[in-house]
């Protein structure tokens, strides 16, 4: 059965060895703390028992794991590893091919596809990546798989009504549109509420987005899923949560509604 | 997951995990087979009591903590031998009893990328960071894995049979795999735990705070702050986890679902009679008293001539009958690349394939099954949510049968000891 286990502290009521204390320099605050506690279970055992048990015989190895050096950062992955920095730098410019770059749009209307996110192909016999975009032009999921190694594109898949988690840009751009939008005024009046500050600009709020799909009582937004929306999950910066949720951004259509 | 590695034998892929440390040489019949990963992406630790679990690591966008190729070994069984191809957190669903609010964290925000959280404060204390790279659209290399050794409570316990010596009795423990990742004001902790005894606990923490908007009324919340005024909603967690196992490296396991059933009375108490059903066909599946399912390795056997295997083990569990897809317990279809999630499957790649329902839908015969195990906890706020949140746990157990015919902490006193007594 699933063990529901409070939190254990480990409790180590032992010096540790000549031997074992090298391999505790990393964790020699938490060793420290441990053996602080351990001194306070034993006050408290001596205050309700008068004659404590010897400790020796019992006690338990402290239980370690090695704490290897990462060492320095790899410009290229293993197997299934996940795409390194410096592969991602070398492989999206690939992914986004000639023909891409001019069909596709961006959030902001722009030539070219939004950027999404990129993940190795499991199993493959190489580097090989898939590279995800939303087109807003054609309101479709793109995935562009690309040979890191070779540079090229091997594959390419596009698909409606497909919606993958949403780009740092594309959630700015929906907090935009809700600012510039009627509701815009409803947002900054939450924010005095909430804050008794003065709305000055969109820095005060820290805007994270999950995308929408209309639900079937939707008479708003009806055509999210197939359109690119987003709801907003926002705080004060530096501060609490803001309740946005009736809000839903029309990334494609470029409309702000208000559900429920 | 690809054939290649299917059929690498558990020697060979063994080999292959410890060559970072080259203690063990790859036999000379297999050609210089690819490294299964970097020396910074294995994580190979020994329990005190001889236990070792190897296992790679890392980090995707949407599913956060994947473990690949989980090995085990231990004194009594020195070659390591594989249980899992991989395991993963693969879809969160988190609707509000108010029913304005549904969340699907994996495939909606994901628990990679820069929701996952670097490790920092206590989040691993006594343990072993790892630095890896977060999988976010512009990937930064961090503090994501805290690796870390726990005991566990007492892991045997018998009397001497020699007079005035102390019990024959073990302290056991767990190498703990954690990853903690942000999504809105919820935190959640994906957890492995691997026993010296063989046993693997997946489970899922969540803290943080409780939904800052969601307020509703007495018949679908609880109150949390002063009097009887504000009702913090009641809602759901529902976890699944894509389980790949590879049993002695052979894989191509079989499912097994087993029932018990009372059949009359002996002459002192109830006759159960335990019977076993194949679960040939992609489907799901719905735990009732004393049900449970193993899978089963078709060729690798113990050393009693028994299949190595393995067996789910659910512990409390609220379904979520508002869905199709979290209502059954567990759902077993056929591996396939494009099947990555149990809802919100999307890859233009893949069709139209979305949920584990449509995955199973046409009740394929299973020659390489995944297991999809959903785990719900329906969440009643409490004062004691505020705050932080204490870390509430839902999760499973995978449990060896037959694994090895003797327990793998089997002292050598107690070698001997297998099956009827002659004296029985």
């Amino acid at each position: 059965m699933p063990r529901d286990r409070p939190e254990r502290k480990h409790v180590n009521n032992r010096q540790p060895s000549a031997v074992n204390r090298r391999r505790l320099v990393w964790g020699a605050a938490a060793t420290t703390a441990a053996v602080s506690v351990a001194f306070a279970v034993a006050a408290l055992d001596a205050s309700a028992a008068p004659t404590p048990p010897p400790p020796t015989a019992v006690a338990a190895e402290p239980p370690r794991v090695s704490n290897p050096s990462p060492g320095p950062e790899p410009s290229t992955g293993v197997g299934d590893q996940p795409l390194t920095a410096a592969e991602v730098d070398k492989a999206r410019p690939v992914a986004v091919t000639p023909e891409l770059g001019a069909s596709a749009k961006d959030v902001t209307g722009a030539k070219g596809p939004e950027y999404l996110s990129s993940e190795i192909v499991e199993g493959g016999t190489g580097r090989e990546a898939a590279f995800y975009f939303y087109d807003y032009r054609t309101d479709e999921l793109v995935k562009q798989v690309v040979d890191v190694t070779a540079g090229r594109v091997t594959g390419s898949f596009r698909a409606k009504d497909m919606q993958l988690p949403a780009a740092d840009r594309e959630v700015a751009t929906a907090l935009d549109l809700v600012l510039a939008a009627p509701v815009g005024a409803d947002v900054k009046a939450l924010y005095t509420k909430v804050t008794g500050k003065p709305w000055t600009s969109k820095d005060q709020l820290k805007v994270e987005a999950h995308v929408y799909r209309a639900r079937p009582a939707d008479t708003e937004a009806r055509e999210c899923g197939r359109h690119r929306c987003l709801q907003l999950v926002a705080r004060v910066t530096d501060g609490p949560f803001v309740d946005l949720n009736d809000i839903i951004i029309d990334l494609s259509g470029r409309t702000v509604v208000r559900v429920k | 997951m690809n054939l290649r590695n299917r059929y690498l034998t558990a020697a060979t892929a063994g080999a292959l995990l410890t060559l970072p440390v080259a203690t063990v040489a790859t036999p000379a019949a297999f050609a210089a087979p690819a490294p299964a990963c970097a020396a910074d992406a294995l994580v190979k630790e020994t329990l005190p009591n001889g236990t070792t679990w190897e296992m790679c690591w890392r980090i995707h966008k949407l599913n956060g903590l994947v473990l690949e190729k989980v090995f085990v070994s231990s004194t009594r069984y020195p070659q390591p031998v594989q249980v899992l191809n991989s395991i993963a957190v693969a879809q969160l669903n988190v609707p509000y009893d108010n029913g304005e609010t549904e969340y699907n964290d994996i495939t909606d925000y994901g628990f990679g990328g820069e929701l996952i959280q670097t490790l920092g404060g206590d989040d691993c204390k006594g343990g072993s960071a790892r630095v890896g790279f977060d999988n976010a659209p512009e990937p930064k290399r961090r503090a994501l894995l805290c690796v870390s050794a726990e005991p566990s409570g007492l892991g045997y316990r018998l009397e001497n049979p020699e007079t005035n010596k102390p019990p024959i009795s073990k302290q056991g423990h767990d190498l703990v795999l954690r990853s903690i990742s942000k999504v809105g004001w919820y935190e959640y902790i994906t957890e492995y735990r691997f026993a010296d005894n063989g046993r693997i606990s997946a489970r899922l923490g969540a803290t943080g705070d409780l939904s800052p908007g969601d307020y509703t009324t007495s018949d679908k919340g609880w109150p949390i702050g002063k009097g009887s005024t504000s009702y913090s909603s009641n809602h759901y967690h529902s976890a699944f986890w894509r389980v790949d196992f590879n049993l002695g490296g052979a894989g191509m396991e079989k499912v097994e679902q087993y029932d018990t059933k009372q059949s009359g009375s002996g002459n002192t108490s109830a006759v159960f009679k335990t019977t076993k059903t194949d679960v040939t066909k992609e489907g799901s599946f719905t735990k009732v008293n004393r049900r449970w399912w193993r899978l089963v390795s078709p060729t690798s056997k113990n050393k009693d001539n028994h299949p190595l295997s393995y067996q789910l083990e659910t512990g409390a569990n609220d379904a979520y009958e508002a869905h199709p897809e979290t209502t059954p317990d567990v759902t077993f279809t056929q591996q396939k690349a494009c099947e990555q999630f149990a809802t919100g499957n999307a890859d233009p790649q893949c069709g139209n394939r979305k949920t584990i329902l449509d995955y199973a839908r046409d009740s394929e015969t299973m020659t390489d099954p995944l297991m999809w195990v959903r785990v719900g906890f329906h969440h009643v706020p409490r004062d004691e949510d505020q705050s932080p949140m204490l870390v509430h746990w839902q999760g499973f157990d995978l449990t060896p049968r037959d694994f090895t015919e003797m327990n793998r902490l089997t002292p050598p006193e107690r070698g001997g000891v297998n099956g009827q007594p002659t004296n029985g």
